[in-house]
């Protein structure tokens, strides 16, 4: 059988890829930061909106998300995204439901997806994002 | 005629490359590489291949018509000429500063451009995340000066080719700062570092692909501060980070966003969205390289009058606990 060329200078770079993809697991890469305190996610929320102080800070308990308010009012989401973390101001087209002990942030964007908090006393931030 | 092709030659070479820097990353520096993040950068590389095979022969047919009404002709034998080949060389160079900076001003080739861009680490990968749309942008018309001029699109091609070559190993953080001076003339990691970040004081800054001069030259240029001089570090990525390591979602998210922002615009702003810089909306609703960056000036002179360290803010010690279920 006869491999056309660019079929295979694909298949030969897809093959590279996977290798490098693997050994970049192999290495130890993509450790799980955790927002373990307020300051990180002070440092956190001013990576994700360049001036944005967080005056109120709710961390979820396994340390991969956390909500964050400045004093504007403004309310930000803020989740892990391997080993960086990414985050969205949140509007008035938010949706928040709240589970047991835990809350469910869907700020609209498909493709950053839903953030999953687990909080102490998630209904105080469900009523701040439902009066967004 | 030369059948050559820089990036092709190369591959090997960026393989073995990556390959170095993540052992280099293991030992000093473990948060340069995410494997997913690679896996995401290599695939644009890839992807951008195939879509090159698949589109590049409209401009390549552009450029071969082009061709027929250049004002200098270097005769059949054009490839011969030596002295040709280091000025298409460095006027391809000053081509791609143009052609670079309209795909951070001009919102239909930041759609394109944007792919290199989205990656929130700085490691050789990135230099592979390649978009997959650059024939739907007009970036083959800031060509079309040098085929007019009578520079052969084969030798423009390969000059392209190697201009990409050099290009890929700027992108890294285990090389500081080359000596100062090729740091004067030529692009180098610092200089590209800048262009990748997301920090107001750089962003849309450092164009250049070989030299760096171009940057100084049309005012474009910022130079790096140290973090161990107690500057902010670099942020990657873009202003508004994906937060999703979806392929094509990645590829396409800024198209997807330009359609539905055309779409949804009353009539005469519609070209606006496609023409003007990314983040410009009619209603001044989000903002652009030079609002966030004229916000943080204003937020710099006044932390400065007032005395206060803008670090300050993001001081681990600075600011009281606050409980998570406090009133908010």
């Amino acid at each position: 059988m006869v491999i056309p060329p660019l079929l295979l200078q694909f298949l030969v770079s897809l093959t590279a890829i996977l290798a490098l993809y693997g050994l970049a697991r192999m290495l130890g890469f993509g450790s799980k930061p955790k927002l373990v305190d307020e300051a990180s996610v002070r440092f956190a929320a001013g990576e994700v909106e360049d001036g944005f102080v967080a005056e109120r800070i709710a961390i979820s308990k396994p340390g991969d998300t956390a909500l964050a308010r400045d004093a504007n009012a403004q309310i930000m989401v803020i989740k892990r995204h391997g080993n960086r973390f990414a985050g969205r101001i949140l509007s008035d087209q938010t949706l928040v439901r709240e589970e047991v002990a835990a809350i469910i942030v869907d700020c609209g964007d498909t493709q950053f997806g839903s953030v999953r908090l687990s909080l102490d006393q998630p209904s105080i931030w469900v009523d701040a994002i439902n009066r967004l | 005629m030369p059948d050559f092709s820089p990036t092709q030659y190369a591959v090997p070479f960026f393989v073995v490359a990556v390959l170095a820097e993540m052992i280099w990353a293991r030992l000093r520096n473990p948060a340069a590489y995410e494997p997913m993040d690679t896996l995401v950068s290599l695939a644009f590389g890839l992807g951008s291949t195939v879509a090159g095979a698949l589109f590049g022969g409209f401009a390549a047919y552009v450029f071969i018509e082009a061709y027929q009404f250049r004002i200098f002709d270097m005769g059949p034998e054009w490839w011969s000429l030596w002295w040709a080949w280091p000025l298409c060389f460095v006027l391809d160079d000053l081509k791609y500063y143009w052609v670079h900076r309209a795909g951070h001003r001009i919102r239909w080739m930041w759609a394109s451009h944007v792919n290199h861009h989205s990656s929130q680490h700085y490691n050789l990968s990135t230099a592979l995340r390649q978009s997959w749309t650059g024939s739907f942008t007009f970036g083959l018309l800031f060509a079309l000066p040098l085929v007019l001029l009578g520079f052969h699109p084969v030798m423009i091609g390969i000059c392209s080719g190697l201009n990409l070559v050099y290009q890929f190993w700027i992108h890294t953080e285990a090389i500081d700062r080359m000596p100062r001076w090729f740091e004067a003339v030529m692009n180098t990691p610092s200089h590209h570092r800048v262009h990748h970040a997301t920090n107001p004081r750089y962003l849309d800054r450092n164009y250049a692909g070989v030299f760096i001069i171009w940057d100084k030259m049309f005012g474009t240029f910022e130079e790096e501060l140290s973090a161990r001089g107690g500057a902010e570090p670099i942020r990657y990525g873009i202003v508004k980070q994906l937060g999703s390591f979806n392929l094509l979602y990645a590829v396409f998210h800024e198209w997807i966003g330009m359609v539905s922002d055309i779409w949804r615009s009353p009539w005469r702003h519609k070209l606006s969205y496609l023409l003007r810089e990314p983040g410009w909306t009619h209603d001044g609703s989000r903002e652009t390289s030079d609002t966030i960056r004229a916000k943080w000036r204003e937020r710099q002179e006044a932390a400065a009058a007032t005395g206060v360290n803008q670090v300050a803010d993001r001081n681990p010690i600075a600011g009281a606990a606050e409980a998570a279920n406090s009133s908010i």
